[in-house]
């Protein structure tokens, strides 16, 4: 993805110091465009807080308070902690002038997939969702599929490993569920739509994956292949994990399967759900970036 | 003494055996005569439970609603039961099948995931349902972590907890040990419901019940996946004979058996060799269509199928693995 050099830094915070939490870190500190600038949790002694320490970055246990304490507002916010405070977090942080990124599966802001346009994006809108990561590996075959032919029916089906699905996770289920299945059909327009989601104990643990079931009458298999292709192309490009595992077209069932391994020091590489997620959040953080600095550079031209 | 408290899943773990098909009326007809032979508890529903409908595992022939109505107003004393995984289900459809007049919920979790339930048992104990929650694929975990499982569960409120043998693997000495640790953690009435893939769910029925289990369930004609689950019509005169009480009566529930291999089944299941091999595997029985489909129409051996997914840890609602192994397999072959 390119963007253009920031004229100034873009000050991030992370509020959340789960496994998301400390791979944002690991994935800001690898970013040219953003610059950490609070990791905040709830637990003086947790080993998210040690990690961004370690990297340099101030850190607090103060929650969402320290975010608000801060002597002036972050650029962007993310919000790695889950539904249930996201609604608070962002009635606190809606005053101020801060985009927030939204990892928990809320549906408060307006929901991104960064390969997949969004009817009526405007592009001020300071909440964005990044929906699920179901929902990010699934929506751009939805999308893809739905653009090319008429789909009748979509079902998203992903298998998450239970040593990475942390106890907001757990108790988000149905938050899950119902974001991505409205994700679903908002993308694709495909009203009839369906998300299921798998918490596997399997040892070693089970790579992240996401099955697309869609019903498109007359498809032919050689069409749907290359639509399917052309997608999982767009999303390699900022996730290089993301792979085509198969794509059958039976009558007009069509079952596209995809795996995300991680990439990175934090994650494990099974873990491609959290490198899925929080990739579209960095690169959503940086096309913001991108664009503060277009308009600053033309405020210095006029 | 002791009573057992017999729980009939007929109407939803049978859906697996004729995917997930059954019409309103055939669900009408087995809840009344159900109802007549004095089982306390009927489950309906999809084979996967609530809002389990799916290109994923099948779709119903008749919504969850339309199952729920029609299951409710067929039963005069029975009270109706319902099932639920999370991430398949959500709090929504249980607020819905409380509203159709569901009794009883299950909350079904892999064995390990207890905490998968938190938030599900602890609305169903604020609406007002019973709660229960069953840990499935049980043959996956050892007697003690079973037994810290169900009192996590407990925790949330489930006020019945109990083990799933999902995979028909069981021996009844390992049914003995898991009931008796879970007997030990917890004060709530224990669940076993049993699979018939060894030949064993009746006796592991009994082991369960002489261990102190008091939920049992049984599916007329053994109606279920695979090779089908604990047959009722058995294990309730067995258990009688052992003189454990369940308050129901033979020759109706002869009746409601034989209305069921009528009206419910094309054939009661039989163990095929299949079966045998995915009890073996410790594979979940529902699987077996999908497998023996996928396998046939690739050209690969579906028992070689059955114990990689074995071998993999595939856990119900993971069929879509199916579509990998047998690639895989068939990738060998062309290779070899």
């Amino acid at each position: 993805m390119t963007a253009a050099e920031p004229v100034y830094p873009v000050y991030v915070a992370v509020i959340g110091t789960g496994v998301i939490g400390r791979d944002l870190v690991s994935k800001v500190h690898a970013s040219r465009l953003l610059e950490c600038a609070l990791v905040a949790g709830r637990n003086p002694g947790s080993a998210g807080l040690r990690h961004a320490a370690a990297l340099g970055y101030p850190t607090s246990a103060g929650g969402i308070d320290a975010v608000l304490a801060a002597p002036k507002p972050f650029d962007v916010v993310f919000d790695a902690t889950n539904a249930m405070s996201h609604a608070e977090h962002w009635r606190l942080l809606e005053p101020l002038d801060t985009l927030m990124v939204d990892l928990t599966p809320s549906r408060i802001g307006l929901p991104v997939v960064p390969t997949v346009p969004v009817a009526g994006a405007a592009s001020g809108t300071r909440n964005v969702s990044l929906i699920s990561c179901g929902g990010q590996a699934s929506i751009p075959i939805a999308y893809a599929l739905a653009s090319r032919f008429t789909v009748e029916y979509v079902e998203v089906v992903s298998t998450v490993a239970s040593t990475i699905a942390g106890r907001a996770t757990r108790l988000n289920l149905d938050e899950y569920v119902a974001t991505t299945q409205h994700a679903v059909t908002l993308f694709s327009g495909v009203s009839d739509t369906k998300a299921i989601l798998n918490i596997s104990p399997a040892v070693p643990p089970a790579t992240f994956r996401t099955a697309v079931h869609a019903i498109v009458p007359g498809a032919s298999a050689e069409a749907v292949g290359a639509v399917v292709a052309d997608a999982a192309r767009r999303v390699r490009r900022f996730v290089p994990g993301y792979d085509l595992v198969a794509c059958t077209v039976a009558g007009d069932r069509v079952v596209v399967s995809l795996e995300v391994i991680a990439g990175g020091d934090v994650l494990p590489r099974y873990a491609g759900n959290l490198d899925i997620i929080n990739s579209a959040a960095i690169l959503v953080a940086e096309r913001h970036a991108a664009r503060r600095s277009r308009v600053a550079l033309e405020a210095v031209g006029r | 003494m002791t009573a057992i408290t017999i729980h009939d899943p007929t109407l939803r773990d049978g859906q697996h055996a004729v995917r997930h098909q059954l019409s309103a009326a055939a669900l009408r007809g087995y809840a009344q005569a159900a109802d007549a032979a004095g089982i306390p508890v009927v489950e309906v529903g999809h084979g996967n439970g609530l809002g389990a409908s799916s290109l994923q595992v099948g779709q119903a022939a008749v919504s969850d609603d339309v199952m729920l109505s029609t299951v409710r107003e067929a039963l005069r004393r029975a009270r109706m039961a319902v099932f639920m995984l999370p991430g398949w289900g959500t709090s929504e459809d249980l607020r819905r099948a409380v509203t159709h007049g569901a009794d009883v919920v299950r909350i079904g979790v892999h064995c390990t995931e207890t905490s998968l339930a938190e938030r599900h048992l602890g609305f169903l104990r604020k609406v007002g349902a019973q709660a229960h929650c069953v840990l499935m694929m049980s043959h996956m975990a050892t007697p003690q972590e079973l037994a810290e499982q169900a009192a996590t569960a407990v925790e949330y409120g489930a006020q019945a907890v109990g083990i799933m043998d999902s995979a028909g693997h069981f021996l009844p000495r390992d049914v003995t040990e898991r009931i008796g640790a879970i007997l030990e953690a917890v004060d709530v009435p224990v669940i076993f419901h049993g699979h018939n893939n060894l030949g064993m769910a009746v006796a592991n029925s009994v082991a369960a019940a002489d261990a102190g289990a008091t939920i049992i369930d049984g599916c007329a004609r053994g109606f279920g996946a695979g090779a089908g689950n604990t047959q009722l019509e058995v294990l309730v005169p067995v258990l009688e004979r052992y003189g454990f009480h369940t308050g129901i009566d033979l020759y109706a529930l002869l009746d409601a058996a034989d209305l069921a291999e009528r009206e419910l089944m094309p054939a009661p299941p039989v163990i095929g060799s299949l079966s045998i091999v995915s009890g073996l595997a410790g594979v979940f029985s529902g699987f077996k269509h999908h497998v023996f489909d996928k396998a046939h129409r690739a050209g690969v051996d579906p028992r070689d199928v059955f114990f990689e997914l074995g071998r993999r840890q595939a856990i119900a609602g993971q069929e879509d693995l199916i579509v990998d192994v047998v690639a895989e397999l068939s990738a060998r072959l062309a290779a070899a």
